[in-house]
């Protein structure tokens, strides 16, 4: 029960924290580009708006689509708390993933429609490896529960840290990063509009905005498993690999599709095979 | 309730994303427009982000003389604009028709076609003006929704 | 559970009444599911006229499916009859063996085929040297033997495929109509229809690997000629080549029962399980035979290098598709390799037949993501998950087995149900191409929805697919024999899945007005009704998955391993290596769905736009499109991307071909 409250806690702050990282990332990235940036309380202020404009859709599907993303997405992030299962958290995950996409879909928009097929192509790249690196967690630890993590003596990113940078490509697609940010790009006005996020507007695009952040927060969530033994080595991680994401995002350009699978699942797959065969044989 | 609709009008007021149409413009303001974005202006102090969809859009920016041919469009990209929105008309041709204003293809300034709140003058607009112009828009729509008075200036010099 | 045998002789005491009583109780059920719908079949050939027919069918298959109700309800039993009308049992199936073989035979030789007529010839040969030299018919073996596993098959044969068989009236119905044929000849495909559910029955119940074999080749000749069955050269040759690789399968079916009468000295597939069991038995003596069974079971699942028959045999009606190729008839194959599996345990065969299932799993999920053609999509996804099924018996723990088996119940429910909203679609709107469904939701609301429910239950949690598919991965992950190829061939080949899943169910849901309601197309009953009844049991079934897989998974995976797979209380799925909260993530879901259609029904008219198309829409006959030069109208256009480049048939499937043949030769060879 009182693990339950406490992921009814987390859950709760988890878009805070989601926000005032994309404020942060929002602000670190104006400064790489020797601007000053927005305020730091930016995406909340960028969400509270949408919220408050008038609702305009195609049709409902997008509605029901942006309300089951950010629930399946919330829903995913509950789970995490709860030191569920990895690979069920993850396959919840994917439910909000691919409603995001019906929704797109749903829609006679061309600009929707090249979005969503990119989407679904990055889902392709991404979801091989997040499976992977948890294959590799149950590998080390013998079972697929996150309390099971916490029960080991040592980091696991100490035998595991090719499945990490594997976890890195996923982390960049999952927050829309250059090179990989061909799904939803806000830059590409002409070509792309909003991609998979065209036909979505004011409230029903907060959600989606909301129900990203769950996303983001889980992912980095999954990274900070593989230093659990102190907060501090944790939260050192995390920046880390944070500061990684906005600087890999600031000095690449946007790639197409056909390089993105066969960078992601080429580079990121012989990583994971070398790293799980060191895990199988020690 | 009264909490959230606080909350949301701040928000309205910190975060106009605009959408760029060029109607016909020599395309000398629009370089104005983008130069807004540089380093040197950097908009995303005030919460701007130049959008590519009318549909996320606060505040529509128009530059050029409007024409029979793209007044459809002009107006389709407008209604596509979840409200509240605004918009700013940019540049000499923007604000009246410019040198066009007597062309018979021209139907004349964006005020002809849809309501215009705040008009950004000058051959071309300075990036100064134009911002001055969103943030004057943000005085519009603050008094739209009854926060505050309507600016007395709409017109940026 | 109770066990009867049917060798007890009655005598007058109280306890052997109830023996016998129950003897005869099972006689009349094995009749009711194997011998019945043969005699339903041919009532059904020789009784003409729609109205009989209307009649006879849906009759025959409520029997059939009380019968496996009423066999599901008696638990395990093995039991022999000896003799039917005087005649003795073995010597009937031998005599039918040599007609059907026979029978083949002529058919080769009409068609001149000269590859099927060796086939034959080698089938033939093999089985006289088994019969009249090798056999030793002294030897009593249990003709049926059932446990869980195959209650589990006797119950999807006789439900879904009874109704699929039902859903086969109104269908047929209309696709003569569409055919404009001078005399009917659905007397014919039905009797093919109910022979083939009586053969799978028998096939699925036989003990005696023999009589297995027998209905082993009915199905191959129920497929044939229903793959055959409208006559087009397509179909013919179609036919031709689902009847040459069956037979195949069938001469690896024949090898392996010569070299396991001549090793283990019986055919009982009890008997030859126990043997296995005992310490150093497992040598090449069982396992070539083992090896060649898997064989067989590869053909008839259609596994890489074979995938090209069931392909092919989407040419035939509907019903055929959902019946034989995806939710029954294919599944022989693979109930052939799961049952066999503790025999082959913790080999190097076990590894091979992973590897191998994980191959055609991530390689058939490709070759579907280049696919436009619905039905097409769905016979390489159901090759990929009967692959992804060859692997868990490959992985042979009790938890890989109840991925396996829980694999074979939902995706007989969920494929069957897609194949026969594609047959409503395609009659619909003469089409089975995926681009050809765009926005369906306005033509067909109701099926586009329940097409999409069949296909959200085919990838999503909470729905038992998933579960099955989440147990599977775990099991492959934490198994000892776990190696990294394995893991990743299942990983990418899970992910392929969702990309074509996920854009098929997103075109069909295409609408252009909130909250547009279109009114409800017109349907014959006896399509609506299955379509109705298989969603709901995906669904409920699905909610029901706890109970499923304490009733009939656990039982099944008991006789492979010591270990219990999962223990499941309160809906909660868990052991060593993982939970799944079926309860708590269908409330949860469930509460989140109703809330997003109820904000979904709330977004009214009011707040409609159209798409953003830059500024220059256009709205023509309900179409939406660019106001093009001279205003003229340009309807917009989109596809998914096929990726041909990437995905082709023609780009992949010289490779794969390639690849599973060596795998293949590996598992053979490897035995050796």
């Amino acid at each position: 029960m009182l693990t339950f409250i406490a992921a009814l806690i987390g859950l709760a702050l988890t878009p805070v924290v989601g926000g005032l990282l994309a404020g942060v990332d929002r602000r670190v990235t104006a400064r790489l580009q020797s601007r000053f940036g927005p305020p730091i309380l930016q995406p909340f202020y960028d969400v509270l708006k949408l919220l408050g404009k008038a609702p305009m859709v195609v049709n409902s599907w997008q509605v029901m689509s942006a309300y089951i993303y950010v629930m399946s997405s919330a829903l995913a992030v509950l789970l995490f708390f709860m030191q569920g299962d990895l690979l069920l958290l993850f396959f919840v995950m994917t439910i909000g993933a691919v409603f995001q996409v019906v929704g797109a879909l749903s829609v006679p928009s061309p600009y929707a429609q090249v979005g969503a097929q990119r989407e679904l192509l990055q889902m392709l790249a991404y979801e091989p490896l997040i499976i992977v690196v948890f294959v590799g967690i149950s590998m080390a630890t013998g079972s697929f529960k996150i309390a099971d993590v916490y029960a080991m003596e040592k980091p696991l990113l100490l035998s595991m840290p090719f499945l990490f940078i594997a976890l890195g490509y996923a982390l960049t697609i999952k927050l829309r990063k250059s090179p990989f940010d061909i799904s939803a790009c806000h830059h590409a006005h002409q070509e792309l509009v909003r991609g998979v996020l065209t036909e979505y507007s004011g409230p029903h695009l907060a959600l989606l905005e909301i129900g990203h952040w769950f996303d983001v927060v889980l992912i980095l969530g999954l990274c900070s498993l593989f230093w659990h033994t102190s907060i501090v080595g944790m939260v050192a991680l995390l920046v880390v690999t944070y500061a990684a994401e906005i600087l890999i995002d600031n000095i690449c350009a946007r790639m197409t599709w056909p390089w993105m699978l066969k960078n992601v699942l080429g580079v990121g797959l012989v990583l994971s095979v070398f790293n799980l065969l060191w895990l199988y044989v020690s | 309730m009264g909490l959230l609709e606080n909350w949301i009008n701040k928000g309205r007021l910190k975060s106009p994303w605009v959408v760029h149409f060029d109607c016909g413009s020599c395309n000398g303001c629009d370089i104005e427009v983008l130069a807004c974005l540089t380093p040197v202006f950097d908009v995303e102090r005030f919460g701007i982000i130049n959008v590519g969809n009318p549909k996320h859009a606060d505040v529509l920016l128009v530059t050029g003389t409007v024409n029979h041919r793209n007044k459809k469009v002009l107006k389709n990209i407008y209604d596509q604009m979840p409200d509240p929105k605004a918009v700013i008309a940019i540049g000499a041709c923007g604000t009246s028709g410019g040198v066009f204003r007597e062309c018979y293809n021209v139907v004349g300034g964006v005020d002809q076609v849809i309501p215009v709140d705040v008009y950004v003058p000058g051959c071309p607009a300075k990036p100064d003006a134009i911002i001055d112009g969103v943030v004057t828009a943000l005085d519009v729509v603050k008094a739209k929704l009854g926060l505050g008075e309507m600016p007395k200036v709409t017109v940026i010099d | 559970m109770q066990s009867v045998s049917g060798d007890v002789h009655p005598e007058v005491s109280r306890l052997s009444f109830v023996l016998c009583y129950e003897v005869r109780m099972l006689d009349t059920l094995v009749f009711g599911s194997v011998v019945f719908p043969l005699l339903a079949a041919l009532a059904v050939y020789f009784v003409r006229g729609d109205a009989a027919r209307n009649i006879i069918v849906p009759v025959s298959v409520a029997i059939t499916a009380a019968a496996a109700l009423g066999l599901a309800g008696l638990g395990s039993f093995s039991y022999s009859p000896q003799a039917i009308l005087g005649i003795s049992l073995n010597g009937l199936i031998t005599v039918l063996d040599f007609a059907l073989l026979g029978f083949i035979f002529l058919i080769a030789l009409r068609m001149g085929n000269l590859l099927i007529m060796g086939l034959t010839v080698l089938q033939v040969l093999g089985m006289v040297y088994l019969d009249f030299f090798l056999m030793d018919h002294g030897t009593q073996v249990t003709g049926f033997y059932a446990d869980s596993l195959s209650l589990t098959m006797v119950l999807i044969i006789s439900i879904v495929g009874g109704l699929i068989c039902f859903y086969g009236l109104g269908y047929m119905k209309e696709h003569e109509e569409h055919l404009h044929l001078a005399k009917s000849r659905q007397p014919r495909f039905f009797f093919f229809m109910l022979l083939f559910l009586g053969a799978m029955n028998g096939l699925v119940l036989a003990n005696n690997l023999s009589w297995m074999y027998f209905f082993w080749e009915v199905t191959t000749l129920c497929s044939f000629m229903l793959i055959g069955h409208d006559g087009t050269d397509e179909a013919k040759t179609n036919a031709t080549r689902a009847l040459w690789m069956n037979m195949a399968g069938g001469v690896a079916f024949v090898a392996a029962l010569m070299f396991l009468q001549k090793s283990m000295g019986t055919l009982s597939v009890q008997d030859i399980l126990a043997k296995s069991a005992a310490p150093g038995m497992k040598t090449a003596a069982l396992l070539l035979p083992m090896a060649f069974l898997c064989f067989a079971g590869f053909t008839k699942a259609a596994q890489v290098p074979f995938q090209s028959w069931l392909c092919g045999a989407m040419v035939a009606p509907t019903p055929v598709s959902a019946l034989l190729h995806s939710s029954t008839m294919v599944k022989a194959g693979v109930y052939l390799v799961i049952r066999m599996a503790p025999a082959y345990q913790g080999t190097m065969l076990s590894a091979a037949v992973a590897i191998f299932g994980a191959f055609t799993f991530i390689a058939t999920s490709a070759l579907a993501v280049g696919q436009s053609n619905g039905k097409k999509v769905l016979a390489y996804s159901t090759i990929a998950n009967l692959g992804l099924i060859i692997a868990c018996a490959g992985i042979n723990t009790s938890a890989a087995i109840a991925a396996a088996v829980m694999l074979i119940i939902f995706h007989a429910i969920s494929k069957g149900l897609l194949f026969l909203c594609v047959g409503a679609i395609e009659q619909k709107i003469g089409s089975r191409d995926i681009e050809a469904m765009r926005g369906l939701f306005k033509v067909m609301p109701r099926t586009a929805v329940i097409t999409v429910i069949g296909i959200v239950t085919m990838m999503l949690p909470p729905f038992g697919m998933l579960l099955a598919k989440w147990m599977a991965l775990e099991s492959a992950a934490t198994a000892t024999a776990a190696m990294p190829p394995l893991v990743i061939m299942l990983a990418l080949g899970s992910a392929l899945t969702v990309l074509f899943w996920a854009r098929w169910a997103g075109v069909m849901l295409g609408s252009t007005v909130p909250g547009e309601n279109p009114p409800s197309e017109h349907q014959p009953f006896t399509v609506r009704l299955p379509l109705l009844l298989l969603a709901g049991g995906a669904v409920g079934l699905s909610l029901l998955s706890p109970f499923v897989y304490s009733m009939l998974v656990a039982p099944a995976t008991a006789l492979y391993a010591k270990a219990t797979a999962y223990t499941v209380s309160m809906g909660v799925f868990e052991n060593n290596a993982g939970v799944f909260a079926v309860y708590p993530l269908f409330l949860l879901l469930g509460v989140g769905f109703v809330y997003a259609l109820r904000a979904a029904k709330k977004v009214g008219p009011e707040a409609a736009s159209l798409p953003y198309m830059g500024g220059s829409q256009k709205v023509v006959d309900g179409k939406i499109g660019f106001n093009g030069p001279m205003n003229g109208f340009v309807e917009t256009a989109a596809g998914n991307y096929y990726m041909e480049s990437l995905f082709g048939e023609s780009k992949l499937s010289k490779s794969i071909n390639v690849i599973a043949i060596v795998l293949l030769a590996v598992m053979l060879g490897g035995v050796l």
